[in-house]
């Protein structure tokens, strides 16, 4: 089930915004590689530290 | 619309690499989130879901050493032997990223029934992603979300694919791929 209407909504505005839009991938860009390089940052100061690579692994298995 | 280099996303510039020694190897296709978000599908992910067909232990080895010699390696083993013989064999998927790095990740498996090879078969490139890999179809992963996976992200996947291609979308071929999925992997019989 999808959540409740407004966040539909968006779903349906940002979707139809990508079908008709070309510039769609340079607005989106800096937020999923945002995602990424954040997580990448934690991930290595995490595995720096006393029992960082087991807190890792359960955090990966989270994400999955 | 094509897409020029500098749009492409860290995810993008991961699968181009690694499909590029895949393709070398076997059939592979890209599925499931992934397919999505290279649509505009406007959330985060770590992993990409990657399914090869069947290969031999000897075949994916030389995948494998493919891989390691290019810059990338298995979060399982570094041993390809291993990787086949103790994950993918047994139906587990096996993961890989940059050496040195946590993700993004690419999550493999071999395909395990006539569902995953008929995907492969029918396997496309997506002028619209602007990204020089295989996916599986787009009328697949909506059925896969709908049918089978159904969190929340899937169905709001499957959503925003929809409307996308919502002149061109084959709904016989969902309906049939959901079928299969319900007798496959469900165990359902219509």
């Amino acid at each position: 089930m999808i959540r409740d209407k407004s966040h539909n909504e968006q779903i349906e505005r940002w979707a139809d915004y990508v079908k008709n839009n070309s510039d769609w991938k340079i607005k989106l860009k800096p937020f999923l590689d945002a995602q990424l390089i954040i997580a990448s940052r934690v991930y290595k100061k995490l595995a720096e530290t006393k029992e960082g690579r087991k807190k890792i692994i359960e955090l990966r298995k989270i994400h999955r | 619309m094509k897409r020029e280099i500098k749009d492409k996303t860290i995810l993008d510039e991961f699968a181009e690499d690694f499909c590029k020694i895949v393709d070398k190897h076997c059939k592979y296709i890209i599925c499931s989130g992934f397919v999505a978000i290279s649509h505009g599908r406007s959330r985060g992910t770590e992993d990409i879901d990657m399914i090869i067909e069947k290969v031999s232990e000897s075949e994916f080895i030389k995948l494998h050493n493919d891989l390691i010699k290019n810059g990338f390696e298995c979060m399982q083993s570094q041993d390809g032997k291993k990787v086949y013989a103790y994950y993918l064999i047994n139906k587990d998927s096996v993961r890989y990223t940059r050496k040195g790095e946590f993700l993004p990740e690419m999550e493999i498996k071999l395909a395990k029934d006539e569902l995953d090879l008929e995907q492969i078969n029918s396997r496309q490139k997506i002028p619209f992603t602007g990204l020089n890999v295989y996916f599986s179809s787009i009328e697949g992963n909506i059925a896969f979300k709908e049918e089978l996976l159904g969190a929340e992200k899937d169905l709001e996947d499957a959503k925003h694919l929809r409307i996308i291609y919502s002149d061109k979308i084959n709904e016989d071929k969902i309906k049939l791929i959901k079928q299969k999925i319900r007798r496959l992997r469900l165990k359902k019989n219509d």
